[in-house]
């Protein structure tokens, strides 16, 4: 489903936008640090005009929270995306164009991640490497890799099936220079497309490995153990709930239908309908 | 179909070996402390010397493939080890958790499927209209939400405000403690079945369309729609199936949340306690119970429409 | 102020307690109480568990030689009718009681005790109280292999028990513990005995549903004389607060531990702030420092940080005040506990100026183990954190479980870490956490070591006469006030929360939810069949 025309492209952008523009500007725009400015004076005050989205029980102003909060979450959805994108492509192309038992065995291993459910097998991964930025990265990245895996064999497979490959082999080309040459530019658009849709998917499995306590741990702040604190207190800091959950909704969303949008452009045959 | 259901099970079990030997090699990189399971709170000592003297009995100093092959014959006789922490065979450990997931898992693919069609059903009759905005709107908001957010804000608002609903547990097993975490689970499979099915539905409503502009008669116009039902099930199915593996891992969240107490909220306890054996055996659970609802769905797609065929 | 308090809350137990003794206990009925701790039980044999949550079922369904007698705040024999003891005070010598019946129908003699203290010290077991029954001369020997017998164990005839000990101490201290229960031999040998057991208890095992609860009921053949009152009691696994607080209200359990967060709601609520048990325990959170890590072998710096935390507003604020103010090492329930010592005040101009004076102007950085502890863990890291950092010190936090914390404080690889210590009820014990000669791995976890303190706890234990010891106790516990091996946070108030039919609770300090509970009846109000 697609909203009139453009109109996902830009509501996307935008959102995307105003999160990334969060994330780059937050000691500018933030009011208070979100980790040493803790005042028990100030605990539990409800939204108001000296703190926009309240304060929680240690003191924090919560906006702040949220605001470096987000550097986080983009830094892992960029960054995890980043190395999903690297060891799919890298692994459909070498499967696809060299074939044989390499490309069973990268079959067969693209057939295991997908018997494991993804957030299952990053929680694993968590609890060998422990907790932190960048062992998210590496969880994540390393959890969902299938789908460009997929995409870039298929389209090496494509080529070769329609000659260009062996084309471009008459005419003396190596075959990096072929693979970047010819399937890269073809493969770009669908990338993009899911690489921004897995964005969303990585933040949101960010935020559920923080929640339990896998992710980025307190003090600092993420959307995800913001999460978890408020589920604890919720009877005393009920706001605390809203605020965390809709800035990942709003930038999810944001990178949903930016996705979507990209894909009428970049991709418009496409089947792949992924979560 | 015996045929079929053969060869799906032939692929099940090469798969599963290759899901037990990654999960031990990951975890045979940082072995757990069974030490954890002797001390509570913090408050009590155990003589460093009879530790090491216990390590040597419960086998942790073996060589790698010594243990992994005594992980896989005792694994494939049902024995799972013992827990580090309660000292009870991980398989009772997981056994009495495996029902209240199953019933979580399956009442949120429930909800999601009942609510989902409807909506979508509703959505494709009167395309453009306020129903199907909303109904659009909520499913692409269903998937980009964090079902623990979800969940969060519905204990919020009907059990603590509203006292509808307990907030949180097992409780006696009774419907009503089951309601939040299956709604808060089930809403992402739920927005992506009503798309799914609105855009199904369409296309049959259009074929339908144009047939009716030739006026055959009744008879084909049914045969038609069966047709074509028959493949907008085919795509129900096939969505159900894809997102059990994603319901799965989003359960181990909800279930933290609502404090249900399934597989994955033991998995998450374990993983924290550093109890390796009752971790691997949850995942092992897991990924077996995936396999098994892979290869019903496969059956499924059979059942619906035996020309369907694949490798 | 403090000494008000402590009026108040005695004359209001004492209170309680009358108002209770006048109802007269019926007999019947069930009580479903709770534990707490963990997700699950790990077993019922008490040799094999120091787990609190474990004792809780364990107190039901076994004895110890010794009791811990809460309404006079004293130990009392439990399976023993009397005791004597030699002049030098090395060898006691028990007339245990000749009406005790394991659940299995058959009496217990000297053999079970003998045979259950040689048990605890099988040096492949590795079992808990083994760091109790050491006392005993020869317990040691049998732990190395080197004896089959303790040679400190002689039995006089069935009934009479003579046991010498290492060391002048009390040994009701080291035999209260549940993890020293006796046992009957030919039950504890069957391999399901911990899932499956057999005790001296006034209740006996009916069932088991793992992660769920426990179902006991009456021994008939009980010692005490119409005790237990109760025909069932059902300890139900609740590890969550809030699932308890549900619970609670809706009168499924009939006892609630309380955390912050519900002793605020319950104390203000009419109803159910009448139902609520609250004792200091004896527990002292702190943050221990480890003294062989620079700068913490600098007394200014260590004083630095009891300065600069703000501990009142922290108990306040976040801990709902479900804690007292630590002053020093011993809890107030302490006969060694100085009632005139005050706790270091808040002064972060003081904490600045001594860090200077330590050759630290500037501060200093550290990293500090933590549990996820709602009282004494990370949230109260989160709130140390500013107050530090206004005095230049950099604090990191690492987040550990809290059954890990034991073995980082065993192994000394920790900077610094926070957490819950046992500190009653044998003060000399507890002090003797300090004593330089103490290794790490017993519990002198900061590594302190100070010639003075050392001659006032020799001198303590050398001393018969008990009020000149706890004075010299009450001065070796205040050199640790002024030494500041740790930064004192606070002493725990355990705050149980109990239904109106519930009677006959004790307010024990060693571990609330640990009740004896042949004394426990409800009336007739109670909904529990």
């Amino acid at each position: 489903m697609k909203l009139k025309g453009g109109t996902s492209l830009w509501i996307g952008g935008g959102l995307v936008f105003i999160a990334i523009a969060a994330a780059l500007a937050a000691p500018l725009i933030a009011l208070t640090d979100p980790v040493l400015d803790a005042n028990l004076m100030n605990a539990e005050i409800p939204p108001g005009w000296d703190f926009p989205f309240g304060t929680d029980a240690q003191g924090r102003d919560i906006y702040s929270r949220i605001v470096y909060g987000a550097r986080v979450s983009l830094t892992v959805g960029i960054a995890s995306q980043i190395l999903n994108s690297l060891i799919g492509v890298t692994l459909g192309l070498t499967a696809g164009y060299w074939g044989g038992w390499w490309d069973d065995l990268v079959s067969g291993l693209t057939n295991l991640m997908l018997a494991i459910p993804s957030l299952v097998f990053a929680l694993a991964i968590m609890a060998i490497l422990g907790p932190g930025l960048v062992s998210l990265v590496i969880a994540l990245g390393l959890t969902s890799w299938s789908y460009s895996c997929r995409i870039t064999r298929a389209q090496v497979l494509s080529l070769k099936s329609q000659g260009y490959v062996q084309a471009a082999q008459v005419l003396g080309y190596g075959d990096l220079r072929i693979m970047f040459t010819q399937v890269l530019p073809n493969i770009l658009g669908p990338l993009i497309v899911i690489a921004t849709l897995g964005m969303g998917g990585a933040i949101l499995a960010e935020a559920a490995l923080s929640f339990l306590g896998l992710g980025i741990r307190p003090p600092f702040p993420s959307w995800g153990s913001m999460l978890s604190e408020a589920r604890d207190q919720i009877r005393t800091v009920p706001w605390l709930s809203v605020f965390p959950g809709l800035a990942i909704f709003l930038t999810v969303l944001g990178l949903n239908l930016l996705g979507d949008g990209l894909r009428d452009i970049l991709d418009p045959q496409s089947t792949s309908r992924r979560a | 179909m015996l045929a079929v259901l053969a060869r799906r099970l032939a692929n099940v079990v090469p798969t599963l070996l290759a899901v037990v030997a990654l999960v031990f090699l990951l975890f045979s990189v940082l072995p757990g402390s069974f030490i954890s399971g002797m001390n509570e709170d913090g408050r009590s000592t155990i003589d460093p010397a009879v530790m090491e003297r216990m390590r040597k009995e419960m086998g942790l100093d073996d060589p790698l493939p010594q243990r992994f092959a005594k992980y896989v014959a005792h694994t494939a006789v049902g024995d799972l080890g013992t827990s580090f922490r309660t000292r009870e065979p991980v398989t009772r450990l997981i056994g009495a958790r495996i029902w209240p997931s199953l019933k979580l898992v399956f009442a949120a693919m429930t909800f999601a499927i009942a609510v989902g069609v409807t909506l979508g059903f509703l959505a494709a009759l009167k395309p453009g209209s306020l129903i199907d905005t909303i109904s659009m709107v909520g499913a692409i908001s269903g998937l980009s939400l964090s079902q623990f957010w979800f969940g969060l804000m519905l204990m919020y608002l009907f059990a603590l405000t509203l006292g509808w609903l307990p907030s949180f547990g097992y409780g006696d097993g009774g419907l009503r403690y089951l309601i939040l975490p299956a709604v808060a689970l089930g809403v992402g499979p739920m927005a992506l079945l009503a798309r799914t099915t609105r855009a199904a539905v369409l296309d049959v409503l259009n074929a339908d369309f144009v047939r009716t502009a030739r006026s055959k008669g009744m008879s084909e116009r049914l045969v038609v729609k069966w047709h074509v039902l028959r493949n907008a099930l085919v795509l129900v199915v096939t969505i159900v199936g894809l997102q059990f593996g994603s319901l799965m891992g989003q359960a181990v969240v909800v279930e933290k949340l609502f404090s249900w107490p399934g597989v994955g909220s033991l998995l998450v306890d374990s993983v924290f306690q550093r109890d390796m054996p009752a971790v691997q055996g949850c995942i092992l659970m897991i990924v077996l119970f995936f396999l098994v609802i892979n290869t019903l769905v496969d059956m499924a797609y059979v059942a619906i429409d035996p020309r369907i065929r694949y490798r | 102020m403090r000494k008000l308090l402590w009026l108040a809350a005695a004359l209001a137990l004492s209170g309680a307690g009358l108002a209770q003794a006048q109802d007269t206990p019926r007999k019947g009925g069930s009580v479903r109480m709770t534990a707490p701790y963990a997700a699950s039980f790990g077993s019922f044999d008490p040799h094999t568990t120091p787990r609190a949550q474990d004792d809780i079922v364990n107190k039901a369904l076994h004895r110890t030689l010794y009791n811990w007698d809460t309404a006079n705040s004293k130990l009392v024999l439990e399976l023993a009718k009397s005791v004597s003891a030699s002049p030098d005070g090395l060898t006691y010598t028990y007339k245990l009681r000749d009406d005790a019946y394991f659940h299995n129908g058959r009496k217990m003699t000297a053999d079970d005790v003998i045979w259950s203290f040689i048990r605890i010290m099988d040096g492949k077991k590795g079992y808990p109280a083994a760091r109790y029954v050491r006392i005993i001369k020869g317990a040691v020997e049998v732990e190395k292999g080197q004896a089959t017998t303790i040679s400190g164990l002689r039995k006089i005839d069935d009934y009479t028990l003579e046991m010498t000990l290492t060391d002048r101490v009390d040994p009701g201290y080291y035999f209260f513990s549940g993890t020293t229960a006796i046992l009957p031999k030919e039950e504890a040998e069957k391999p399901d005995f911990g899932s499956h057991p057999v005790g001296l208890g006034p209740f006996k095992f009916k069932e088991h549903i793992p992660g769920s609860r426990v179902v006991l009921e009456r021994f008939d053949k009980f010692y005490k004389p119409g005790k237990p009152y109760l025909d069932k009691l059902e300890v139900l696994i609740m590890a969550e607060a809030a699932a308890r607080d549900v619970a609670f209200r809706n009168k499924e359990i009939d006892t609630s531990i309380l955390g912050p967060a519900q002793y605020v709601a319950y104390k203000a609520d009419p109803e159910l702030s009448k139902g609520i048990l609250e004792v200091p325990e004896m527990f002292t959170r702190a943050m221990t420092f480890n003294h062989s890590v620079k700068p913490f072998d600098n007394k200014k710096v260590r004083q630095a940080v009891n300065y600069a935390i703000d501990s009142n507003l922290i108990i306040k604020r976040l801990v709902k005040d479900k804690a007292y103010r630590a002053v020093s090492w011993l809890p107030p329930s302490s006969a060694a506990f100085d009632k005139t010592a005050k706790p270091y005040p808040y002064d972060p101009d003081k904490a600045k100026k001594l860090l200077a004076e330590a050759g630290l102007p500037n501060g200093f950085e550290f990293e500090l183990t933590t549990s996820q502890n709602e009282s004494w863990g990370l949230p109260i890291v989160e709130a140390i954190i500013p107050m530090l950092g206004k005095v230049g010190i950099k604090l990191k936090p690492k987040l550990v479980e809290v059954t890990v914390l034991t073995e980082i404080a065993m192994k000394g690889e920790h900077q610094a870490y926070i957490g819950s210590n046992l500190t009653g009820p044998d003060s000399l014990a507890t002090l003797r956490c300090y004593y330089s000669k103490t290794p790490r791995t017993a519990c002198n976890y900061t590594g302190y070591s100070n010639p003075a303190y050392d001659k006032l706890l020799d001198d303590a234990a050398q001393q018969s006469d008990p009020a000149k010891r706890d004075e010299l106790l009450k001065q070796a516990n205040n050199v640790l006030y002024e030494d500041a091996p740790v930064w004192f946070f606070n002493y725990n108030k355990a705050v149980l929360a109990y239904q109106p039919w519930v009677h006959g609770l004790q307010a024990n300090p060693t571990e609330i939810t640990h009740q004896y509970p042949e004394d426990i009846w409800v009336d007739s109000r109670s909904p529990a069949k």
